[in-house]
């Protein structure tokens, strides 16, 4: 039993680092983000494919972040000279562009036959005691994101963030420069759902392009918009309530007589919609904000 | 932070425990086994199928008083032909339900995930996936895969071709393992005969229209067309080629040449075109027996789903080889004694009570599936024949049964 | 490449091009006048063909009036969109307008998958050969879609550049506060825009499904072409967004032989940072801000 809900929260901890990563590059900077499994993706594929050649996997996580954080830099370039609209279109293309890229160039990535067999971490301990292993690294990464965006919140930097989301041009006339902080910070969000990439792969064990669809970053909007943006409490409420969604689903079944299992799929999305439209309607500080905005 | 995360997962913990259906199974006199089929997801035409026969082979085995003295308990969970909620599923179905053989598997990229756990765990797996590496991974024999490997698959696409003396085959494959591996699987076979393939593309899924990669298979005159595709891109590409006039025939996997492709497209449109598909071992009595009880409990024969009749030879081959090892086996000792009862020679045997019956008098069994003879090979693959259907005034009509020597 | 196949290409991609017009024009509308990317309208498309798939089951009507019917519903579910979501959102950031289209997307998606499933669908239509003048193949069903989407063009123009309800619109697209000071009443004018949108993708949908199947996801795959056509086109300008969708989808299909066909989708994306970046009014639109 406790081995099920460790695996649960490995995915919930995982989802929770996306929604940090998403987190600084919307909550506090306002930069509409929405190739987030791009960067996921690319975290992925940079740890697996690293180690199956071999390289300790300590390194390929970290290769994974720094990987995914460098691919941000056009984008983030790019978001300096978009109105969000614009960027949240690009983006999406872009997460798209390079799935098919990954699926295409089968010389480096395998392509559609993905990679299977990817090493796991701590795999030597054993089944039981390595997932374990696994929950608590990620919980004091994640433990350790929260503390990081909190003390960033707070300093110079963080304040100078919040007000840019404010008003870019009050602060240029200041003399201060928006754009450097505003592009190292979508680095910084990309190189943690990289790592989340990393954990993921090493998890699951085995990766193909097909996994990372549009579909997660909606996933991981979602859990941000309903935990309420802005805030690390917001993140992790929001990618826990997320879990529960998702893995609660497949108990549902016993709850909802009549419905057939193929139709509770098309329910889940149904929700996933309706929460999406039901809370930027109503609570768009998250369902434990107020109202008003 | 983290403190506060712990405890409200914590909390979700408690909620979760409080639910119906985590069932928590007694140790003893039983064998537990779970079904990890697709429910829903792209696998949803085929997994409440597999899930039922896996239940009416369950029911069969109890009835007829157990294997090996173990009555046989039954975990059923949706893989959601996701490789991610499935490795959660077999997790719940390992973990919570202490199962000891996951069944059912269907998509690659479901098998791949969930073998590392399995084998981890030491429990059986049985699917019917067709990605080779599924071989290659199964590292201790645990394994066990009940329909053809999609280069199989090409393989026959290639002896089907050959025997109907077609002589410039262009491949086109839909951009995914299931498809490209059938292409070259076709291209390998047909290139080790000395023929060479015409031309080839690799198209991409849900587009509108497929006019230009089409133009450049027909560019190089094939008199055949031999797809790795699906229904959607094969009514589309089909509907493009009929309207272009050209002559060449096809010859497509049946899960994309089925009825429903008639339907869409008219009688015309589909008229010659070669379908293949593996076949259940429809001569044998187990195949009777099996699509007799299926037909009563679903309302629909066991024609329509090949991967039931796959399913419900799991249990069974498992059942038997329980039997095999006798009482208070381990899932080690069981697991050997599958190719023993499935594999010639032997008695032939069609129902888990003959096979029973007989290896009480300490008989060697082989087990004739419903699906297939169920002989397998060193990498515990079982190979089904594949009928090669021709599609005749809007009908399929089977006009051979092809075997491919592994 | 002869110059056939070149032709042929060309006539592919100018066919592709003027069905991903229509639901670039409708996205262009509600950009110019409402300012949000409405990530809805892939789905309305699938609404539209749904809609029409249905009737034509239910009915067994000839395809045009299933057609008519369809029209009708997606004009009513879009304008509901307007009026129960869009419209309360009007003064929030971008954002939540943009997050409410993509869950309204998911929801109309998921509610035809629950009721009609995943199954593929196709219309009940003749199927005929194509003309082929020595080499360049053309078919007749692709000239029926080319000049009904050719039509609806025509009447969208006319309305928006030939009625009041066009000037009006104009007027509201350039400024909602001096629209409102010259006293324009936006409410009416939004729900017949809204009603325009709908009833595009819903014909957009309907010929997608012609050229092709009508399963559940065919309208989010229009999608990114869409946008990008939209802004090479130029956003708010509904000459820009059919000339950028013939451009884009000619220059798709001239790209498969280099590029070859799985490229096609990173290509529109390319088109669309590219435009962005060098020169965001795009082909036709004013030099709205990007920034």
């Amino acid at each position: 039993m406790l081995a099920y809900l460790c695996a649960i929260g490995i995915v919930a901890l995982i989802y929770c680092l996306l929604a940090l990563g998403l987190n600084l590059q919307f909550g506090l900077t306002r930069l509409v983000n929405f190739g987030v499994v791009a960067f996921f993706a690319v975290g992925a594929y940079t740890s697996g494919l690293l180690s199956l050649q071999g390289l300790p996997l300590p390194a390929c996580f970290i290769a994974a972040g720094v990987l995914s954080g460098l691919l941000a830099l056009p984008i983030g370039l790019l978001s300096l000279r978009l109105r969000d609209d614009y960027l949240a279109i690009v983006t999406l293309g872009f997460s798209e562009a390079v799935r098919i890229t990954i699926q295409q160039e089968s010389w480096l990535t395998h392509g559609v036959q993905g990679l299977p067999g990817l090493p796991k971490l701590f795999a030597a301990w054993g089944p039981g005691v390595s997932d374990t292993a696994i929950f608590a690294v990620l919980a004091c990464i994640v433990g350790l994101v929260c503390w990081g965006t909190v003390r960033l919140t707070r300093s110079p930097f963080g304040r100078l963030l919040k007000a840019i989301g404010d008003d870019e041009a009050a602060l240029s006339a200041l003399g201060k420069d928006p754009a450097r902080f505003k592009v190292q910070v979508f680095m910084l969000g990309a190189a943690l759902a990289g790592v989340a990439g990393a954990f993921y792969a090493h998890f699951i064990t085995f990766i193909t392009p097909e996994q990372f669809i549009p579909l997660i970053t909606f996933y991981v909007w979602m859990g941000l918009v309903m935990g309420g943006s802005g805030s690390v409490r917001g993140a992790m409420f929001g990618s826990l309530l997320l879990m529960v969604f998702l893995e609660g689903s497949r108990f549902a079944k016993d709850w909802v007589p009549g419905v057939s299992e193929v139709g509770m799929a098309s329910l889940r999305l149904a929700a996933v919609g309706l929460a999406l439209i039901l809370v930027t309607l109503y609570r768009p500080n998250g369902l434990f904000g107020g109202p008003s905005k | 932070m983290q403190r506060r995360n712990l405890m409200k997962l914590g909390g979700a913990a408690a909620v979760l425990q409080c639910l119906p259906s985590l069932g928590f199974s007694q140790q003893g006199d039983v064998f537990r086994i779970g079904s990890l089929t697709p429910i829903t997801g792209a696998g949803s035409p085929y997994g409440p199928g597999m899930q039922q026969a896996i239940r009416l082979a369950v029911d069969e085995v109890n009835a007829a008083g157990g294997a090996g003295g173990r009555k046989l308990e039954l975990f059923t969970e949706d893989s959601q032909t996701k490789p991610d909620a499935a490795v959660l599923a077999a997790k719940k179905l390992i973990e919570v339900n202490r199962v000891q053989a996951v069944l059912g598997t269907w998509a690659s990229g479901v098998s791949l995930a969930v073998l590392p756990l399995t084998e981890a765990a030491g429990i059986i797996e049985m699917n019917v996936s067709g990605a080779p590496a599924i071989s290659t991974l199964d590292t201790k024999d645990l394994v066990w895969r009940f329909q053809a490997t999609n280069d199989r698959f090409g393989a026959a696409f290639a002896e089907i071709c050959a025997k109907r003396g077609f002589k410039r085959p262009a491949t086109m494959a839909f951009n995914n393992a299931s498809g490209l591996g059938n292409v070259e699987g076709f291209t390998r076979v047909w290139e080790k005969r000395g023929g060479k393939v015409a031309a080839h593309v690799t198209y991409e899924p849900s587009r509108p229209s497929y006019r230009s990669e089409l133009q450049k298979i027909l560019a190089a005159k094939p008199d055949v067309i031999v797809m790795g595709s699906y229904l959607p891109d094969t009514t589309i590409i089909l509907r493009e080629w009929f309207q272009s006039g050209a002559e060449n025939k096809w010859v497509i996997p049946g899960w994309a040449a089925n009825p429903d492709l008639v339907k869409a497209l008219g009688p015309e449109v589909c008229e010659g075109i070669i379908s293949v598909d593996t076949v259940s071992n429809e001569k044998s009595p187990s195949f009777a027996n099996f699509d007799a009880a299926f037909t009563k409990a679903t309302g629909k024969s066991a024609a329509t789903n090949i991967y039931a009749a796959m399913a419900y030879d799991m249990v069974i081959s498992l059942a038997l080889a329980m039997e095999a090892a006798g009482a208070k086996a381990t899932v080690e000792q069981v697991n050997a004694k599958i190719r023993d009862v499935s594999n010639a020679p032997g008695t032939a045997v069609h129902t888990f009570a003959e096979g029973k019956a007989q290896l009480a008098r300490k008989a060697k069994v082989n087990y004739e599936g419903a699906s297939s003879k169920l002989d397998f090979d060193k990498f515990g693959d079982a190979t089904p024949d594949f009928g090669v259907y021709v599609i005749e005034k809007g009908q399929l009509v089977r006009r051979d049964v092809v075997s491919i020597s592994v | 490449m002869t110059w056939i196949d070149f032709a042929n290409l060309l006539i592919n991609g100018l066919i592709e091009g003027l069905v991903v017009a229509l639901p670039a024009l409708a996205m262009t509308l509600v950009m110019g006048v409402n300012r949000f990317p409405n990530a809805a309208t892939g789905d309305l498309m699938t609404t539209g063909a749904y809609a029409a798939v249905a009737v034509q089951l239910l009915g067994g009507v000839p395809l045009w009036l299933a057609a008519i019917a369809s029209v009708a519903v997606t004009a009513v579910v879009s304008a509901g969109s307007y009026q129960l979501i869009f419209r309360k959102l009007a003064g929030r950031p971008m954002v939540a307008s943009m997050l409410a289209a993509i869950g309204l997307g998911f929801l109309l998606r998921s509610l035809i998958s629950f009721f009609a499933g995943h199954d593929q669908r196709t219309f009940e239509m003749p199927l005929v050969r194509a003309w082929n003048f020595g080499g360049i193949r053309i078919l007749p069903t692709d000239l029926l879609i080319a000049a009904i989407a050719a039509a609806c063009l025509a009447v969208v123009f006319v309305l928006i550049y030939r009625t009041s309800f066009g000037r009006q619109l104009r007027a509201v697209a350039d400024s909602a506060d001096l629209a409102r000071a010259s006293g324009i009443r936006a409410g009416g004018l939004m729900l017949c825009l809204w009603l325009l949108v709908g009833a595009l993708s819903s014909i957009g949908g309907v010929l997608l499904g012609m050229k092709a199947i009508v399963t559940p996801e065919m309208g989010w795959e229009s999608l990114i072409p869409a946008f990008a056509a939209m802004v090479l086109g130029g956003i708010g300008s509904p000459v820009g967004a059919v000339l950028g969708a013939l451009v884009l989808c000619v220059v798709q299909e001239l790209s498969v032989p280099l590029l070859g066909p799985s490229y096609k989708l990173v290509l529109s994306f390319v088109v669309l940072a590219l435009v962005l970046l060098l020169r965001p009014a795009g082909i036709m639109g004013r030099v709205q801000l990007v920034r």
